[in-house]
């Protein structure tokens, strides 16, 4: 699953765009999803994120609709806090024999809140399926962003695939001898698992090591980059349709639901 | 415990990144000397932030059938100490906001405080207690890792509680958040105390060299814990 997603950002049909411009769409509509008033401008970052990542990117729609499903257990758990604990307005539910009532400014914010994590998760899908992370690394690098946390991060990314295959074999192996079979097991196998994990990624860590002195590795990865001009035309309209969204989320913010 | 992207609306997010900023800043301080004086430290660290990462992918089996993951911090927090494990932590985060939709961009700051500070902090704090108290090691990381994880959920239960204060006042909203994380989060927090304990055990059984070389444990020690388990 993780390497999918990173598979789709190497071969989307938005891949050939100029990573910065992307980048740059992506958080912008992230910053006017968290900062607007009112629902409905979240939900247009929702709806045409979505669209993009799906016409403009191709990205399949089973695929992204799963994407959608992860971070539903949160805002679920979240959200009904809130419902509760707001209490203003007029009072739309009670539960009886408990102290809870759903009321019309705890629905409102609810809604609200749920507009504006649709829109920033869809806008961080569009990140995240149309820019491979080689390609933030080197915006990082342009922002000035010390080396040595970008080293890091880049040494880091390289080994996160190395590691899932492992602890996946491990897993898979595991789960063919009952390893996960009660709870005590469970516990048992994954501790198992994560220990042997662990041993095996420090001992690749050292074999890196060493490789990396034997190709005379002076405490800087020298990585070349490439630039792709931002066309006039896409920079227009990128900042012709913010603007749009800017201007929804002015001129609804007054709406309420209730 | 990750907030989700748009779920902090606008003076809470920015001001939890002003709030972790200083220890990212004294973290990268502390990781340019270290690196400068053990160049063998970058790769080391590199492969810890992925195994935090792997380890937060998997899911760890729960008494209640819900999804959770193990956070790892407490791990990293003992390893290296809080202001690195707050880079690692920074890094960890970044990668599961782009790759796994947990957290986000806005709330990175909040979550970079609640897993890659507090956590790491409350869990090397529990560490060098209790090795100067001459505590049971297995006995030390058990309590570390999992008052870790605990800590970490009652600091994200903490953040929402002040972004979101309703009407019941930032008590009542802060013990409405808790009681409704804690169905997940109490549990989770003892079995990751269980499988952090247990990676400990293995890594003194079969690579006791790492601890030597962190300062983490005395060759003596380590021969008694050795032998104990023989």
């Amino acid at each position: 699953m993780y390497e999918v997603l990173e598979d789709f950002a190497q071969q989307n049909d938005l891949r050939e765009t100029s990573p910065g411009l992307k980048l740059f769409i992506g958080v912008s509509s992230i910053l006017l999803c968290v900062s607007s008033p009112g629902p409905v401008a979240p939900l247009l970052v929702a709806a045409t994120m979505s669209a993009a990542v799906l016409a403009l990117a191709k990205i399949p729609a089973r695929f992204y609709a799963r994407l959608l499903l992860i971070p539903v257990s949160f805002a679920v758990m979240s959200i009904a806090v809130v419902l509760f604990v707001t209490g203003s307005g007029a009072v739309l539910l009670e539960i009886p024999g408990l102290p809870l009532a759903i009321t019309a400014g705890g629905a409102n914010l609810a809604l609200l809140l749920l507009a504006r994590v649709f829109g920033g998760m869809c806008s961080l899908y569009f990140i995240a399926l149309t820019t491979p992370m080689t390609e933030i690394f080197d915006i990082l690098r342009k922002l000035r962003v010390p080396a040595v946390f970008i080293d890091l991060s880049m040494l880091t990314y390289r080994f996160i695939f190395i590691l899932i295959e492992e602890a996946g074999q491990i897993y898979r192996s595991q789960v063919m001898r009952l390893g996960y079979g009660r709870f005590r097991e469970s516990v048992r196998s994954f501790g198992m698992l994560a220990g042997a994990l662990f041993i095996r990624t420090w001992e690749s860590g050292e074999s890196l090591m060493l490789a990396m002195d034997a190709r005379c590795y002076d405490g800087r990865l020298g990585i070349p980059s490439d630039s792709r001009p931002v066309s006039a035309l896409a920079l227009a309209a990128a900042l012709l349709y913010l603007s749009a969204v800017f201007g929804v989320s002015l001129s609804t913010g007054g709406l309420v639901l209730v | 415990m990750h907030i989700m992207e748009g779920f902090l609306p606008s003076p809470w997010w920015e001001i939890w990144f002003l709030v972790s900023l200083p220890f990212i800043v004294i973290g990268l301080y502390q990781l340019n000397k270290l690196v400068q004086e053990k160049r063998e430290a970058l790769p080391l660290l590199a492969v810890a932030g992925a195994f935090v990462f792997v380890l937060s992918s998997l899911k760890l089996p729960s008494f209640n059938g819900s999804c959770s993951h193990p956070t790892g911090t407490g791990l990293g927090g003992v390893l290296f100490g809080p202001c690195i494990a707050a880079v690692l932590g920074l890094i960890v985060l970044i990668f599961q906001a782009v790759f796994l939709a947990h957290g986000g961009l806005t709330t990175l700051g909040a979550n970079v405080f609640s897993m890659g500070i507090a956590g790491p902090a409350v869990a090397y704090l529990i560490y060098k207690a209790g090795t100067r108290a001459g505590a049971n090691t297995y006995a030390t990381v058990f309590c570390a890792a999992a008052l870790a994880d605990l800590f970490t959920y009652v600091v994200t239960s903490i953040q929402l509680a002040l972004a979101f204060p309703g009407t019941a006042g930032f008590l009542g909203a802060f013990s409405a958040f808790a009681a409704i994380f804690a169905v997940t989060q109490v549990p989770l927090a003892i079995v990751e105390g269980a499988v952090i304990m247990l990676v400990f055990k293995y890594i003194v059984q079969l690579k006791p060299e790492i601890l030597t070389r962190l300062d983490l444990l005395s060759e003596s020690t380590i021969q008694k814990l050795r032998e104990a388990a023989a």
